[in-house]
């Protein structure tokens, strides 16, 4: 009886630390499962066309010299619903529309109610973009730039 | 009224049944060699625990929160183990701990809830900080102020209530920090001038890191507590090299707390004394005195093994106060060096993935919230787990989740929450 007991008690001290480190295992597996998404997710989000570069910002919104990929067709303005998210009270919820066609890329205003200014001049139209051009949505300008 | 829309959350769910097994391994084989026999009825406290823990799944499933789903069972596995080594250090404190742990899951349950947009902390961050400073210095107060082994750092009523504030000063400081330098990031991490690789922010942006090291040197002095002093100025460098990129500001914060730490070891008996203890705990005018704590705490860590004691097998009862300062030494003699890096490998784990919350997070405000509070996690492990094993002064740092102590596993509790806020947004704002 004692004896058994003590067995017992051993048998059951090893399986703490079994299940203890099966738990660390499983913990450990999930960590990585997501740590692969997010190098997946990361990679798709860098390797756009073309970047939209923040050279003049304000408190409170993007770094300046942050990058911002660019797809065929992508939003700019305040709304977290955008590609190119924007934190400025200045910009609008949907403020312009970056798109590549033709060969060229174009930048149209989505109706914002300050405008959008390419080079410092406000547009009516769709516009074409050439590389090293200047966006100005709000108080934040961006340039565009190849992807390096 | 919350509106329920309920969530599969089946990577939560599968780890906590591993939670839930080891926790029951290991409380019945502490009961059982306690008593000497076993009966079902001894499982009753963890039984309670971990149907707790599943209330908390539940909730979560219930509101359709879409957060990290593994942060919670680590958190819980910590907290499981905690139950396991108060049972085995101090069984008349369990009950205390449960109730403990009844509060932090409520207080668990209201950060979820509240407030309803996290952002909103940040608008008020003077208030935190105020918060915080009145925290701090409520132990210094007449009549609710106590000073317990040497360290005045607690409030309440003797024999009714006890509570640490510094637990949560710690939370209120890791909001400030988050929201003010969410504002002066720009202007102190490309300051206008510069000396070479120095660089030279307007004088009135460092005032902050001037004031928070008078306010840590303060609080070493008057509270005597070396811990909240290390933690409370590391969290604040974390998050100032978090913030700006700029190591410059982290090596003058240390020159100064070295600077600060040499001269308390001059001026006041309480600072050298820890250090004295620390350099030679084996001093024959030490070895009874004040460095018996320790030194009992190394023999138990010596004896530990690859392997251990096994629980409930060992000595740790010979160190005073082993289930609030030496909770490492204890849980080391018992299981060895294969329990103690797997205890050590659940705080990295912690660690690992509140970063990668801050790191995925939409706004810096967020990312620096959830990057101070993880940082308080690691910082605190290193720390009192340092401290246990005599690589640095021992200090009151309770460890995480483990430790016996009401303030502490609210706090954690808390600061878990919060994180799982910070993820929940980033998961709403990426749909």
């Amino acid at each position: 009886m004692e004896i058994t007991f003590a067995l017992l008690l051993w048998g059951v001290r090893i399986a703490f630390l079994l299940l203890l480190y099966l738990f660390l295992i499983r913990a450990f597996r999930a960590l990585h499962r997501s740590l692969d998404e997010e190098k997946s997710a990361v990679s798709a989000r860098s390797t756009g066309l073309a970047t939209l570069v923040v050279t003049t910002s304000h408190r409170g919104g993007p770094r300046v010299g942050e990058r911002m990929p660019l797809r065929a067709v992508s939003g700019i303005g305040r709304d977290a619903g955008n590609d190119v998210v924007l934190n400025d009270e200045a910009a609008s919820a949907k403020h312009a529309v970056v798109s590549f066609a033709d060969g060229e890329w174009w930048v149209e205003d989505a109706g914002s109610t300050n405008g959008t200014l390419v080079n410092g001049s406000r547009i009516w139209d769709k516009e074409r973009l050439h590389y090293g051009d200047e966006v100005q949505v709000g108080r934040i300008a961006l340039r565009l730039e190849r992807v390096q | 009224m919350i509106r329920l829309r309920p969530v599969a959350r089946l990577a939560e769910l599968r780890l906590l049944v591993w939670v839930a097994a080891f926790s029951l391994a290991g409380y019945a084989v502490v009961v059982a060699a306690a008593a000497g026999k076993f009966s079902w009825a001894q499982l009753l406290v963890p039984v309670i625990v971990l149907g707790l823990f599943a209330a908390l799944h539940a909730f979560l499933v219930a509101v359709g929160f879409r957060g990290d789903q593994l942060l919670l069972p680590l958190a819980l596995g910590l907290t499981g183990l905690g139950f396991v080594l108060v049972e085995r250090l101090a069984p008349n404190l369990l009950i205390k701990q449960l109730s403990w742990l009844v509060l932090a899951s409520g207080a668990f349950v209201a950060v979820i809830l509240i407030p309803r947009d996290l952002s909103a902390l940040a608008r008020y961050k003077y208030t935190w900080a105020l918060l915080g400073m009145a925290l701090l210095v409520s132990p210094l107060l007449p009549v609710v102020g106590r000073e317990i082994n040497g360290a005045r750092i607690w409030v309440g009523i003797t024999g009714v209530m006890q509570f640490e504030p510094w637990e949560l000063v710690k939370l209120a400081l890791v909001v400030f920090f988050a929201a003010y330098l969410d504002e002066y990031r720009e202007i102190l991490s490309a300051p206008p001038r510069r000396f070479g690789p120095i660089p030279l922010p307007p004088l009135p942006y460092l005032l902050p890191i001037v004031l928070m090291w008078v306010v840590a040197m303060l609080v070493m002095v008057f509270e005597k507590d070396l811990g909240a002093t290390l933690l409370f100025f590391g969290i604040f460098l974390a998050m100032l090299y978090l913030a700006t990129g700029e190591p410059f500001y982290t090596v003058i914060g240390l020159l100064l707390l070295v600077a600060g730490g040499v001269v308390a070891y001059h001026v006041f008996g309480h600072v050298a004394a820890r250090v004295d203890v620390w350099l030679a705990p084996f001093a024959s005018d030490l070895r009874f005195d004040t460095g018996y704590q320790l030194t009992q705490g190394l023999f138990s860590l010596g004896n530990a093994g690859l392997f251990g004691a096994g629980l409930g097998n060992g000595m740790p009862e010979r160190i005073p106060v082993v289930w609030s300062d030496f909770v490492f030494d204890a849980f080391t003699e018992e299981v060895g060096f294969a329990g103690a890096l797997a205890l050590l490998a659940l705080y990295l784990a912690f660690v690992y993935r509140g970063m990668l919350v801050a790191l995925r997070a939409p706004t810096t405000f967020l990312q620096l919230l959830a990057g101070g509070l993880s940082f308080i996690i690691a910082f605190q492990t290193l720390v009192i787990v340092g401290g246990n094993a005599k690589l640095i002064p021992l200090t009151g740092i309770t460890l995480p989740f483990v430790a016996y102590g009401g303030s502490s596993l609210v706090t954690n509790f808390i600061l878990c929450g919060l994180l799982l806020r910070v993820s929940d947004i980033t998961a709403r704002v990426r749909g």
